[in-house]
């Protein structure tokens, strides 16, 4: 178009150069926009309509990108600390007791607080807020520039700068009443070693399975009930055997490791402990659905975890279990690793593949659902990392095997994690059918001395909100009925000094900043409903304050695009339901 | 062929169809704001919810489509709730200018906003948030502060004119349209052709040209031809105490529907610039009989009337006929003008004068 | 067109352009082709030496050097030969004269073709296998095939291209020029042409003026001067316009009358054309601003713009639509065809009174009984009833149909038929499609070590044709407000322009000034300038070199040199 605007210019170099090395892909526009953020510190107009210009994308797709991921930035920053303000960090971090009383701080101001103060202790980094790092365990957790931190405080900023970085949890000690499959090499092997992970038995499933019929492979997961651990419960074998149905090929198989709900943090535990086991679950699968390709798409802030990811592909390539004809078999594998940039909606399936194939991660229209118009528009099986590794389990040891591990409804045993006010917070695999109760006491140790249980989080940052009348009810795919969700297995437990108003707040802030911004309930409602909690939780709460807050849920619920704003009711509707006395409180300022 | 009930009403209709197609043709009115018929439906803003029986959720109309046995209400207490609320979401960070706004009367906001009695909540942004009139390029005007983000600017766009200027930035309540890497509509390579502009729904994209000139209801659409290229755009130009105000598209444009390109949409203020010609006008000599000179006072312009100019049109053609024949006078007709008029050029040239001296500009 | 638009763009697997700046010279019909190509899946082959817009949707662009069209269209169809991708059948039962054509494209092996166009072998072959393998395929051009001084043999070689293929006569196929001015078609439908009445009735026929004799109210025969009484229709051929311009100053035109037309700006060799307006007798220019060519009128008439009056446009596509009037004539300006009656009438009456001083005959015979001879008109769709009558293929497009909303496209005989969207779908209209042996031609005037660039010109997005319209229009001229002329960087580098600097371009007939645009649109050697603005207009460099046949003059081929302009 003859424009004057159009100013003459070619490509720079460089950012050509880095395309090429990304074979001018355009699903790899994430990469390549994070390469140049590497190089300059920011991501400028300018170069972002390079890049645009060298992958043959519209430019506004790549400043799309760049403004939707947090970890891409337009501005130029210096070395990135991030610190975690996720719920549980915040209860961490709670300097003074978060009261009932009006006057507790809320987390709009501590993170600025918390920016302050980091930025104060070490003036060389350019500080963020992040949400939920998926360090949970460790919290309170940061991320110095890719690498995880914690337990650390702020005081702790000079050993950071020396290179100090917490204490990573220990798990190779089960904890009592345990059942331990898939975490079962915790400490038993190095991760890092093939050969270790061979002689305990990791790819004995893979090899099993190759020795039969994808159909009976298919079958075979069908029967064992397993059902996706991502939350959703899905049966997994019905899943594969849609994908397996489909007669479009390529079909894909993508892993989602993009463990970005606060309070989840499982999929990094089982990937940095046994990353073999779940690139054998993707085998397996691929094997079963017909396909020769898969993605483990795992968030951009566990660097550590995709490298030792990829250590793990490039040994089992070495060894003839990834690539061309494993093992002789004629079965033929590809493993990617596929980075995040910082976004809690990729987890939800069709945002994942949106920005798999290099797009802003918004959730996609459904139906059609991913098994049949998936990555690239192809039948694709997307599954969470804990599902995966489940599966050679069950092929090693039978369908069967797998139901009987338990009583329960939901056959098999599940990864759970316990936090907040419990005397041995963490992580421990256990069946299901568990009781809150339980899972305090039993395997969280108890409650902290002084600390009285007051409520808790189930399931996720979008579980429910549950009082002590809920702390015998069993807990599983299906208990959400009666008020209490398993969702991805994690539990917060919070004591009487934590208001639950306060603390809803915190969730919302979570929901807010994560928000796509796609549908208006969602864009609006999670903003709306931070505002007026953000004023409650000063003590500053307004006449029907409450009763507004159970009006956006129904909106939230009822009409949002995707699971994220369906989901954000979940606890929003639970705290009215248990705490509705609570939130009335503190519309009177 | 399924069969479904849409407020109690039984419906045969084809599977694979939205709800909204359904209802559409069975005059059942169902809100919108993202959706239109030439885009492919998003179902982003979610006007259009209707509720399904025995669903958990409820169900956009635009983007779901029909099953046998399914009972649909568009009006339930639950749709009606949500709508009003969705709306209320719009007006709380829309700016509260109706009263000035050029869009005023053909805001498909405003409508529904009347259409569900939805008072502007004492929350929200207000409109306040972005510049007014951001962008300087001298077509479209910009004011993101009344932008509700259905995004039909963005698919208009990509869609319709296939240039991918305009994009969406940032996420969540920050969340905003965007031209390209966050630069001016024309640095990112916009052809102007105003389809965004024909496609929003709001005054967050409206017409530079006439701003503030005309109501809706003050307007007078004349559907029309365009008068640049070969293509045949058809579009009604908006006209207001006789004088062409602006050009908008008409959806039942044979060959184009909504698009349009810059000259057609933003090229017409011609038509009334101050050169225009409005007098005949012929050189003095002509009324003086005096010698033709190409200098002084015999070359000046003269204006006259009709009768005047026309006769003495007619006396030099007769006059050139006799003295040297027919063949020494010649016609070009016009590629700009009517196919009457081409016609009639011709008729003069072979049966007034008698000559077929007569072409036009095709070959240039 | 042979196929309309809609079915092009919805239909065709495959599309070439060749000569076609289609995004910036039929934009909407561009934005259809790029939705096809995006959101269908066609493959598009450009052939321009120019790095055009709709490039960037490409499967394969291909960059011939101007002027050698007919090379690379018979390479394209040798490589079709050699690999026996033509549509045998088709070439069998519809066409004749293979033989003889086939011989000649024999002539152009790809190694030949590729020295004369500049084409890589293997772009030839890519781009021969494209077009092939995609059927329907379309051809789509505009001026840059006829804008030569072999502008009719292009046209035909591309003809060649689509029945060796066998796509023609049916859906996304054919050979679809793009009419340039939104009524070009209908100024040709109806009669706007030296040598053919309305619906492209030969004048030379005696059966068609025999017709128009009729029912004007002339004699029918051939013309002839009884005394001083001029009676019938004239039998010969006229001229065109570019004849017409040379014609004045060997004194065989006197007089003319323009309508709504700017010679000085559109015409090559301006100052010729400036020569040729000063030496005329009388100019009587009708328009509706004062234009370039206004500064050599002696009457100037007031017309009006589209807005102000009623009647029909005639599409590329052969689709008559209503124009319909919004607001009344600005001050005291009439709609064209009441001028144009006018005129006709004034004349008409000073033709057939006796002149008592010399002449004692009329000295045109017309009968004003005849049905069609008044003109008496009160509004257009009177005139287009007279069309309908005597114009068969606009037989059944009355104003009164349009304005129920019918679609209608000639031919449309009658006023039950429906029209006609694709032309040919059986036979030729002359029966069997006849190949034609084209041989290359080189450009009238190539570049040399006196002018060593080659200009090539167009319109740009933003303005149109002489720029009388657009240049009144702000915000066009907003965006694009002086001419710029595309320069290559290498060039620029070479002739150190840097930033913001004056060219001087100057050919053998002239020169301009105008600013230069750096920009890989045009390749190395090449420059590309417009006609849009008087102060730097292309035409002043333009040669009035002419297609034997169509007359049209060689506007994308000018020897030129390229100057820095020092300020």
């Amino acid at each position: 178009m003859t424009n004057k605007t159009q100013i003459y210019k070619p490509i720079s170099p460089e950012i050509e150069e880095l395309a090429r090395e990304h074979h001018q892909d355009r699903e790899a526009a994430l990469e390549l926009l994070k390469d140049i953020q590497t190089r300059h510190a920011g991501l400028s107009s300018a170069a972002i309509t390079d890049a645009a210009r060298a992958l043959r994308l519209p430019p506004h797709q790549l400043y799309g990108m760049a403004t939707f991921y947090s970890m891409l930035s337009l501005e130029e920053r210096r070395k990135v600390l991030r610190v975690c303000d996720g719920p549980v960090c915040w209860l961490k971090r709670a300097s003074k007791p978060r009261r009932r009383a009006k006057g507790t701080a809320t987390s709009a101001v501590s993170s600025d607080q918390l920016i302050g103060e980091w930025t104060e202790a070490m003036p060389e980094y350019t500080v963020e807020r992040t949400s939920c790092l998926g360090l949970c365990d460790r919290a309170p957790a940061i991320l110095v520039e890719d690498e995880q931190a914690g337990p650390v405080f702020a005081k702790d900023a000079e050993k950071v700068c020396e290179g100090w970085r917490g204490v990573p949890t220990d798990y190779s000690k089960e904890r009592k009443g345990e059942l331990r499959v898939m975490t079962a090499l915790i400490g038993k092997i190095d991760p890092d070693s093939l050969a270790e992970a061979l002689e305990h038995g990791v790819y004995d499933g893979l090899k099993k399975a190759l020795q039969t019929q994808p159909g009976a492979v298919l079958d075979l997961v069908e029967s064992s009930g397993l059902q996706g651990r991502g939350g959703a419960g899905f049966p997994v074998g019905r899943k594969w055997k849609f994908v397996a149905n489909e007669k479009r090929t390529p079909r894909y198989i993508v892993c989602n490791a993009d463990e970005s709900e606060p309070l989840i943090f499982k999929d990094r535990v089982l990937i940095d402990t046994n990353p073999h086991q779940l690139l054998e679950g993707l085998l397996i699968a691929g094997f079963a659905c017909g396909a020769s390709e898969a993605w483990i798409y795992i968030r951009g802030e566990y660097e550590y975890q995709a490298q030792r990811l990829e250590n793990a592909i490039r040994q089992a390539e070495s060894q003839n279990l990834l690539g061309e004809n494993i093992l002789g078999s004629g079965f033929s594998f590809k493993i990617h690793i596929h980075r995040g940039a910082g976004a809690y909606i990729c987890g939800e399936e069709t945002a994942l593949i949106e920005s798999l194939e290099g797009k802003r991660g918004e959730p996609r229209l459904r139906p059609p659902f991913p098994p049949t118009y998936g990555f690239r528009g192809q039948p694709t099986a997307v599954n969470n990392v804990e599902s995966f590794c489940a599966v050679p389990h069950i092929v090693r040891n039978g369908a069967d095997w797998w139901r009987n591990l338990t009583k329960a409804a939901a056959p098999g045993t599940k990864v759970y994690m316990v936090l907040g006010h419990v005397k041995n917070p963490g992580l421990f695999e256990a069946p299901f059918g568990l009781t809150l109760r339980q899972i305090i006491d039993d395997f969280g140790g108890g409650m902290l001395p002084g600390s009285q249980f007051n409520f808790a989080l189930c399931g996720g940052a979008a579980g429910t909100i549950v009082n002590e009348s809920l702390l015998d009810t069993p807990i599983d795919f299906a208990s959400a009925q009666k008020g209490i969700s398993l969702g991805a297995g994690s539990f917060l437990v919070c004591d009487q000094n934590v208001s639950p108003v306060a603390f809803l707040r915190e969730l919302l802030h979570f929901f807010a900043a994560e928000s796509c911004g796609k549908c208006t309930p969602c864009r609006v409602g999670t903003w709306r409903a931070l505002e007026i909690l953000n004023r409650m939780a000063e003590g500053k709460g307004m006449k029907d304050d409450t009763e507004e807050l159970a009006t956006l849920a129904d909106l939230l619920h009822d009409s949002s695009f995707c699971g994220l704003g369906q989901a954000v009711p979940i606890p929003m509707r639970s705290a009215l339901a248990h705490f509705g006395a609570e939130f009335v409180k503190a519309e009177v300022s | 062929m399924v069969n479904i009930t849409i407020d109690g009403q039984c419906i045969e209709t084809e599977a694979g169809k939205t709800i909204l197609q359904v209802a559409k043709e069975n005059g059942i009115q169902i809100p919108t704001l993202c959706y239109h018929k030439d885009l492919s439906p998003t179902g982003n803003c979610r006007m259009c919810v209707v509720e399904v029986k025995g669903g958990r959720f409820l169900q956009a109309a635009c983007v779901t489509q029909v099953w046998e046995g399914m009972e649909i209400s568009t009006v339930s207490e639950r749709v009606m709730k949500d709508r009003k609320l969705t709306l209320e979401f719009m007006l709380a960070n829309h700016p509260l200018d109706c009263l000035t706004c050029d869009v005023g009367g053909e805001c498909e906001l405003q409508d529904l906003a009347y259409d569900y009695r939805v008072e502007v909540p004492s929350w929200g942004a207000k409109g306040t948030r972005y510049p007014v009139d951001s962008d300087p390029n001298p077509f479209v005007r910009v004011d993101f502060n009344k932008c509700i983000l259905c995004r039909r600017c963005v698919q208009a766009c990509a869609e319709i004119q296939v240039r991918d200027v305009w994009g969406v930035a940032k996420r969540g309540f920050e969340e905003q349209i965007v031209a390209g890497a966050g630069t001016t509509m024309l640095e990112a390579r916009c052809e102007s052709c105003g389809q965004c502009v024909a496609y929003c729904p709001t005054g967050a994209l409206s017409n530079k040209m006439n701003y503030g000139t005309a109501r809706a209801h003050q307007v007078k659409k004349v559907t029309t031809t365009c008068s640049y290229c070969g293509v045949g755009c058809q579009f009604d130009l908006l006209v207001k105490n006789d004088k062409v105000i602006g050009v908008s598209s008409n959806p039942d444009a044979p060959v184009n529907g909504m698009a349009l390109c810059v000259k057609g949409r933003y090229g017409y203020d011609y038509i009334h610039h101050h050169d225009r010609l409005l007098k005949p006008r012929v050189r003095r000599y002509l009324l003086e009989g005096v010698k033709k000179e190409r200098t002084g006072s015999p070359w000046d312009w003269v204006e006259t009337e009709w009768d005047t100019a026309l006769d003495i049109v007619a006396k030099k053609f007769k006059e050139t006929r006799d003295a040297t024949g027919a063949d020494t006078l010649g016609f070009l007709t016009s590629a700009k003008c009517l196919n009457e008029e081409n016609y009639l050029m011709n008729k003069l040239a072979r049966q007034v004068i008698g000559t077929n001296n007569i072409d036009h500009c095709a070959r240039l | 067109m042979s196929n309309s638009m809609d079915d092009v763009a919805k239909e065709a697997k495959c599309f070439l352009i060749i000569g076609s700046n289609t995004t910036e010279q039929h934009p909407v019909f561009g934005t259809m082709l790029r939705r096809a190509v995006r959101f269908r899946g066609a493959k598009l082959v450009v052939a321009d030496p120019r790095k055009i817009d709709i490039t960037e949707f490409a499967t394969l662009h291909i960059r011939q050097r101007p002027g050698t069209d007919i090379p690379l269209i018979n390479g394209l169809m040798y490589i079709i030969l050699e690999k026996g991708w033509e549509d045998k059948a088709f070439v069998a039962e519809r066409t004749e004269n293979f033989d003889e054509f086939k011989a000649t494209v024999m002539n152009y092996p790809p190694d030949k073709v590729a020295e004369i166009t500049g084409i890589p072998v293997e772009k030839l072959y890519e781009a021969a296998e494209i077009i092939a393998m995609n059927s329907p395929m379309a051809v789509i051009w505009a001026m840059g095939i006829t804008q030569h001084i072999v502008g009719v043999r292009n046209v035909m070689s591309l003809a060649n291209l689509q029945m060796l293929l066998g796509n023609m006569g049916k859906p996304g196929s054919g050979v679809n020029p793009l009419r340039g001015q939104n009524n070009v078609q209908g100024a040709c439908d109806m009669g706007g042409l030296p040598n053919v009445y309305p619906a492209y009735q030969p004048v030379t026929s005696d059966e068609a003026r025999e017709k128009f004799a009729k029912a004007w109210g002339l004699d029918s025969g051939p013309m002839t001067v009884d005394g001083g009484t001029v009676r019938g229709l004239s039998s010969t051929v006229g001229l065109t316009v570019t004849e017409m311009m040379p014609g004045i100053l060997e004194g065989k035109i006197k007089s003319l009358y323009v309508l709504g037309e700017d010679p000085v700006m559109s015409d090559p060799d301006t100052k010729h054309i400036r020569h040729a307006l000063e030496t005329l007798d009388f100019l009587v220019l009708q328009e509706i601003f004062p234009s370039e060519t206004s500064v050599y009128a002696d009457v100037l008439l007031p017309g009006v713009s589209f807005a102000e009056k009623t009647g029909t446009f005639t599409n590329t596509e052969r689709r008559v639509q209503m124009v319909n009037k919004a607001i009344k004539p600005l001050g005291d300006a009439r709609p064209d065809w009441w001028i144009t009656a006018e005129i006709a009438k004034r004349t008409l009456f000073l033709l057939s009174s006796f002149d008592k001083d010399d002449k004692e005959e009329e000295r045109r015979k017309i009968n004003m009984d005849a049905l069609w001879a008044k003109w008496d008109y009160r509004d257009t769709s009177e005139i287009m009833s007279e069309i309908n009558a005597l114009t068969p293929s606009y037989g059944g497009i009355t104003h009164a149909r349009l304005l129920k909303g019918e679609r209608l496209q000639w031919p449309c005989p009658t006023t039950e038929h429906p029209g006609t969207p694709i032309l040919h779908t059986k036979q030729f209209t002359r029966g069997k499609g006849k190949f034609m042996a084209i041989d290359h031609v080189p450009p009238a005037e190539l570049p040399d070590d006196d002018y060593p660039m080659v200009m090539s010109t167009g319109r740009v997005l933003y303005h149109w044709h002489g720029g009388q319209m657009t240049r009144r229009a702000k915000g066009l001229m907003q965006v694009y407000g002086e001419a710029l002329v595309e320069l290559n960087p290498m060039d620029a580098e070479r002739l150190g322009v840097n930033g913001k600097k004056l060219l001087r371009i100057t050919s053998r007939r002239g020169s301009i000034v105008a600013e230069a645009w750096i920009t890989d649109r045009v390749p190395p050697g090449m420059v590309y300038a417009n006609f849009h603005f008087p102060a730097a207009s292309a035409n002043e460099l333009t040669q009035a070199a002419l297609d034997p046949v169509a007359k049209i003059p060689e506007y994308k081929v000018t020897a030129v040199k390229v100057e820095l302009v020092k300020e």
